[in-house]
């Protein structure tokens, strides 16, 4: 009598009858079937909206719009940093004339008071011997 | 139904419908799953998720041998993936319940007993066992199929079954067949 120790088949054999295939269960394939469809349903808008840019024509007017706003945003800054330039220059022309201004306005109020404290020392002389008098 | 595209598709299996592949492959993606996992619903599952992963990956198969291919790869990194996802406490061949089944037990119990064996192997290991007994594949296959050395296959399945004769012997004697 052949023992499944003795002999190494037998042990095979045995696995083999052990696990030999089973049936899938009952529905198995439709159940495949119906998440396959449900997760068809569910990319399919997505797929839908990108599916524009699968047809050449629509994917160089994508392209040529991009292109349009890139070069007119960079237009629109360049307009942006020449005016910012151009209102500093102005800035800075205002201060250089304010400051001579201020430098002109501080001499004449040196000049005026120069004249004022020049004055009342004459009038004093010019007092006294009229009212002696 | 969701049939195949035709456009880049091998003449095996253009025009195939994508139920009929399920209903081909079905027993056996099943099973190899039913025998690693060992609970039917968490089995069944795994299944349907590889047969999804397949609908995606359909355009890349060219024939028949090459999804057959395809779907014992995806299932077996899958089993693994879902084994070290829900971690269950690991039995080792050693720990396994002794039966209480005399010695000369028939067809029915030895197989309960050594698919209970098998179960309790460490993963990779178990799945050699499953697609040498199970699907018929030779070494060299199985060795594709897991991106294994040969060496280390046929070394799993050495010791396995060293194990499992050893197991058997000690748990039911001189079992005849």
């Amino acid at each position: 009598m052949n023992s499944i120790n003795q002999n190494p088949d037998r042990l095979e054999h045995a696995l083999q009858d052990a696990l030999r295939r089973e049936d899938a269960p009952e529905n198995f394939a439709a159940n495949v079937l119906t998440r396959v469809a449900g997760k068809s349903a569910e990319t399919e808008p997505q797929h839908s909206w990108l599916s524009i840019f699968s047809r050449p024509l629509l994917r160089w007017a994508a392209f040529a719009a991009v292109s349009t706003c890139l070069a007119l945003g960079g237009i629109h800054y360049l307009h942006l940093q020449r005016e910012r330039a151009q209102g500093e220059a102005a800035k800075q022309q205002l201060m250089l004339a304010l400051r001579i201004a201020g430098t002109k306005l501080q001499l004449a109020k040196s000049k005026v008071n120069e004249i004022n404290t020049s004055r009342p020392q004459s009038q004093p002389e010019n007092r006294t011997p009229r009212s002696r008098s | 139904m969701a049939a195949l595209p035709a456009a880049d598709r091998a003449p095996a299996i253009a025009g195939t419908d994508f139920a009929d592949i399920v209903r081909r492959y079905q027993s056996m993606v099943f099973s190899i799953a039913r025998h690693f996992v060992g609970d039917p619903s968490s089995a069944e599952e795994l299944a349907q998720d590889v047969f999804l992963q397949l609908h995606s990956a359909l355009d890349d198969l060219e024939s028949d041998e090459h999804i057959k291919f395809w779907l014992r790869k995806v299932t077996a990194h899958r089993c693994i993936d879902h084994r070290r996802r829900r971690r269950p406490p690991q039995v080792s061949i050693e720990d396994a319940p002794e039966p209480s089944a005399p010695g000369n037990a028939g067809d029915p119990l030895l197989a309960r007993r050594l698919r209970q064996y098998v179960a309790s192997l460490p993963e990779k290991p178990r799945l050699v066992m499953i697609l040498r007994y199970q699907e018929d594949m030779f070494p060299e296959d199985i060795a594709e199929v897991l991106s294994m050395p040969l060496a280390t296959v046929k070394s799993h399945l050495q010791r396995s079954l060293a194990m499992l004769r050893e197991k058997v012997t000690r748990t039911m004697g001189e079992v005849t067949l």
